[in-house]
């Protein structure tokens, strides 16, 4: 009775402070950025601008002989207004310099489409440029790679590509080999690989991809900060001192504030996975690792607010917890960075966890077990922070 | 109901004490003024008897219960009314106080009737964090009354209160005693304890000096006074004689019998007076 409504009264404080709404309008943006900003997948709008060195006729047989297999499609010309600009382009085989200078002017483009037509999505545009120093003008300024396709002396195309100079290693590699090398070497070594799939891998999209992160670093995370600013509001404004001159325990009191943070993490969260994920979670391990994480995230936070008077003075210790707990994400968004240490850090089961539930094969197993880890270790820490506040509640 | 024996007290857990060896007993039904000037010693004592503080030396019984045992009933029997106002800013002074009765396990009093008592009839739905200081203190004093304490601590109760409302709180702190409710009232104002306290301890640097009932120590130190104003050649003159000293009591003659006299009053010596003739020091 005594923590129902120390629960209520918490509630009641928290609607009429500014943290709560924090938490739920940080809960809106990032759900209105998820859907109007996110694209469920990876649209690779790509440009290009391309000069064909090479006779008129031979040109138009190019590139009509792709528009009849369907892969390029004519639209409207493009205009570019060019600045006036100078500078310089290096050969990579030669280091040969060259310079370039011109005036303000405007280009009108013959564009051409690409689709992919599977998808039916837009893959590229194409811009075909009249002369090669507009091509190299164009690819400046846009900052995209340029290419002069001529025909060799075996009558194959070939490719001379102008880039930025930033690219990698890799991507310059790989221009050589899909254009420079004879095509059937390529499609011969691609015959030769052997792919077997180990497994129906489920990919999740762009946007529910994020709500893992979103849901761990915005409820869990901000939890964490948002009980320790409860705990020293209430030690600014004195009333703890009034309420360890009551008979309630207090644990009753540390509890009822982790129950408003938990309260408040399941509506932020809400928000932002519902609407986004739909019917596709595992709902009852969803909130069940979320009410679990976020009691144990509170319960630190608890315990390092009973070392310190004033959250000024805590607020380097919870400023480097949070960017440490951060750290997992970028194994998250990096698969390939993905170090031992890192495992130890207990946001990095958590979203794994999180990813996991919202899988259509969730592996329940993996999840629950680390709900138990972060129970026993929430319930730890709280043990904790209740013998240190029953010391320091009213220093 | 309270009883120290040899209570000593130290924030640095080292030999520098905030309180030194002190013990005093209060029986049911008394108000004891613990009195002293600011880092005497009185809230630290105040602290440990409430469980604010760790009782660390000596011996500590308030209400039946040994306070360094965790007991949380003993809360039931205890109201606290702290010198700093400390409520909920953010809820209204209703829910303040209704919130604090369902932390107790006895029957507590009526939220609104404690704020008709301490004069905030009207503003139960307001924010305690619009109220004003004296608002926000009266607001603490009537939360301490919400379990109708057998042992009531006071810190400072009438501190920045305008004095129609001070005589208020003292009235109520007047009816409790009567009802046999036992006060532990902590103040530097004299007056009020000399008003209020059945006896007052006088605490200076951590140490006791004493221990009486005020009208003992005013018949034990005071002397008895007289203020005379009168006039001589034309201009006011002012003089205060003691009653009991021969010299005195012949100047008094004098004065009278030669002078044209403006006002003549008797005074007693006050608590204030008699603190700095037993300790040497001002209440500041």
């Amino acid at each position: 009775m005594k923590l129902l409504s120390s629960y209520f009264k918490e509630m009641r404080i928290a609607a009429r402070g500014f943290y709560f709404y924090i938490e739920l309008i940080m809960a809106v943006i990032l759900l209105v950025i998820l859907l109007v900003a996110v694209n469920e997948e990876s649209v690779s709008k790509q440009k290009e601008f391309l000069y064909y060195d090479m006779p008129p006729a031979v040109e138009d047989y190019i590139i009509q002989k792709e528009v009849e297999k369907g892969a390029l499609k004519l639209i409207e010309p493009t205009e570019f207004k060019m600045k006036a600009v100078e500078f310089e382009v290096e050969n990579r085989e030669t280091d040969e310099l060259t310079s370039y200078e011109f005036e303000k002017e405007i280009y009108n483009l013959v564009t051409y489409e690409e689709w992919d037509p599977d998808t039916g999505k837009l893959i590229k545009t194409a811009y075909i440029a009249e002369t090669e120093e507009q091509m190299i003008r164009l690819a400046f300024q846009e900052r995209k790679i340029g290419a002069t396709i001529v025909i060799d002396d075996s009558g194959e195309r070939a490719f001379r590509y102008y880039n930025q100079g930033y690219e990698t290693e890799r991507l310059v590699n790989l221009l050589y080999i899909l254009h420079n090398k004879l095509p059937e070497v390529v499609e011969a070594s691609v015959d030769n690989q052997n792919v077997r799939k180990l497994g129906e891998v489920q990919t999740l999209n762009n946007r529910e991809n994020l709500v893992p992160v979103m849901v761990v670093f915005m409820g869990s995370l901000m939890g964490f900060f948002i009980v320790v600013a409860y705990i020293f509001l209430d030690k600014t404004e004195g009333v703890i001192r009034a309420f360890a001159v009551t008979p309630s325990s207090v644990w009753k009191y540390l509890l009822s504030k982790t129950m408003i943070i938990i309260t408040t993490v399941l509506i932020s969260s809400s928000i932002i996975a519902i609407p986004v994920l739909r019917g596709q979670p595992n709902y009852p391990l969803f909130y069940l690792l979320l009410i679990i994480s976020t009691f144990s995230f509170a319960a630190l936070g608890l315990f390092i607010s009973s070392f310190y008077d004033t959250i000024s003075k805590a607020f380097g210790v919870l400023y480097f917890f949070m960017i440490a707990m951060m750290v997992p994400a970028f194994s998250y968004f990096i698969p390939s960075f993905d170090p031992l240490w890192l495992r130890y850090f207990p946001t990095y089961p958590l979203l794994q966890s999180m990813k996991e539930i919202i899988m259509v094969s969730t592996d329940a197993v993996y999840v629950l077990k680390t709900s138990g880890i972060f129970l026993a270790g929430g319930l730890l820490l709280f043990i904790l922070a209740n013998y240190r506040f029953k010391k320091t509640l009213t220093v | 109901m309270i009883s120290v024996k040899n209570l000593s007290h130290s924030y640095s857990n080292d030999d520098k004490l905030a309180v030194k060896n002190i013990s005093f007993e209060i029986e049911k039904g008394e108000t004891f003024g613990f009195l002293g000037p600011s880092g005497a010693g009185k809230s630290t004592t105040q602290g440990v008897l409430t469980g604010l503080l760790k009782q660390q030396d000596g011996e500590v019984i308030v209400a039946g219960y040994d306070v360094k045992k965790v007991q949380n009933e003993r809360f039931n029997k205890i109201g606290v009314s702290f010198e700093q106002s400390n409520v909920y800013s953010k809820l209204t002074a209703k829910e303040n106080l209704d919130y604090y009765a369902k932390l107790f396990d006895v029957p507590t009093r009526d939220s609104v009737e404690l704020l008709r008592l301490v004069g905030l009839d009207g503003k139960e739905n307001d924010m305690a964090g619009e109220f004003s200081k004296g608002m926000k203190h009266r607001l603490t004093f009537a939360r301490s009354m919400l379990n109708n304490p057998e042992i009531w601590f006071l810190d400072e109760p009438t501190t920045g209160l305008d004095p129609a409302i001070a005589a208020t709180i003292k009235d109520i702190i007047k009816e409790h005693a009567a009802e046999g409710v036992t006060s532990f009232l902590t103040t530097h104002n004299m007056y009020i304890a000399d008003e209020l306290c059945d006896r007052v301890a006088f605490i200076i640097d951590g140490v006791i000096k004493l221990i009486d009932t005020p009208k003992n120590l005013k018949l034990q130190y005071g002397q008895k006074l007289i203020d005379i104003e009168y006039t001589d050649n034309g201009k006011i003159v002012k003089e205060t004689l003691k009653t009991v000293t021969e010299a005195d009591r012949r100047r008094i003659g004098e004065i009278v019998n030669n002078h044209d006299i403006q006002t003549m009053h008797s005074k007693e010596a006050t608590l204030e007076e008699i603190f700095i003739q037993v300790t040497g020091r001002e209440l500041v």
